[in-house]
């Protein structure tokens, strides 16, 4: 008699799962494809010469490292040198002080990767004070 | 109470299926509004050495975008140099004293040439801007 009663006040309302299933397993089928964790990110600072600043420049003094890079090569004070005796190079000289200014002069046709493996070097040696040129 | 339980006993969803689905939307389209200011097909060198992007910005930070090409982008959209230039220098002269300590952030593809990215870090110095930084991936995901 109660029962009856109820049911007749406040018929049960039957949701219908399926459509709503469809739909949040769609929602979770674009989630897993577009998913992908974003990449860790570095940043290398550095310091550029102000450009009437670069004329004077040329006179630098011979604490700076200067490291030059080429479409092609490297060069260290002057000296053409591989990728890896830089490292080797750049690492013994960041033991002597980590304040010296290294100096770099970038090409313009080499690629950028190849000045942010140097700088790469710099900040794996511990080199913070780094002024980039550009050559032409 | 009659008003939130069913006859049997158990709650009726139908409000909270709403709200949920209300966040859900919410949700998808902020996290799209997020990933709008960068383009996605410039492919950053990497430096596995170089320290970690903090978690926190300058809310002054201006990401500017060399492509493979050597085209300049800020959020995505395609400047010229001389564009470049007035831009930068706009917002240095509307930031007063402040203007020229805003944190640039280069995103230059590895395979730009250093002409490109070039014009940008001199548009950057004749705006007065020395705070420069190169951005390059520390660990592929």
């Amino acid at each position: 008699m109660r029962k009856k009663r109820r049911e007749r006040e406040e018929p049960a309302i039957e949701v219908s799962m399926t459509p709503m299933i469809d739909v949040v397993f769609q929602l979770l089928i674009y989630f897993l494809v577009t998913f992908s964790t974003p990449d860790v990110l570095a940043h290398l600072d550095i310091s550029r010469p102000a450009p009437d600043k670069s004329q004077t420049e040329q006179r630098t003094p011979p604490k700076m490292i200067r490291v030059n890079i080429y479409e092609n090569g490297f060069s260290l004070n002057g000296r053409s040198v591989q990728i890896e005796e830089l490292a080797s190079i750049l690492g013994r000289l960041a033991e002597f002080s980590k304040n010296q200014t290294v100096l770099i002069t970038c090409a313009g046709g080499s690629e950028h990767a190849r000045l942010i493996s140097v700088l790469d070097l710099c900040a794996q040696t511990g080199l913070s004070k780094i002024s980039v040129m550009s050559a032409n | 109470m009659r008003r939130f339980k069913q006859p049997d006993g158990s709650i009726n969803m139908t409000a909270m299926i709403d709200v949920v689905f209300q966040m859900i939307i919410f949700f998808v389209c902020t996290v799209q509004l997020e990933q709008e200011a960068i383009s996605e097909w410039i492919r950053l060198p990497d430096s596995p050495n170089g320290p970690m992007i903090a978690e926190e910005k300058d809310p002054r930070t201006i990401t500017i975008e060399v492509d493979g090409q050597g085209k300049i982008f800020i959020a995505r959209t395609r400047l010229s140099e001389e564009k470049l230039r007035k831009v930068l220098s706009k917002t240095v002269q509307d930031y007063g004293d402040y203007g020229p300590s805003i944190p640039i952030r280069i995103r230059a593809d590895a395979a730009a040439r250093h002409t490109d990215v070039k014009r940008v870090l001199d548009a950057c110095s004749s705006a007065g801007l020395y705070k420069i930084s190169f951005i390059a991936t520390k660990d592929k995901a």
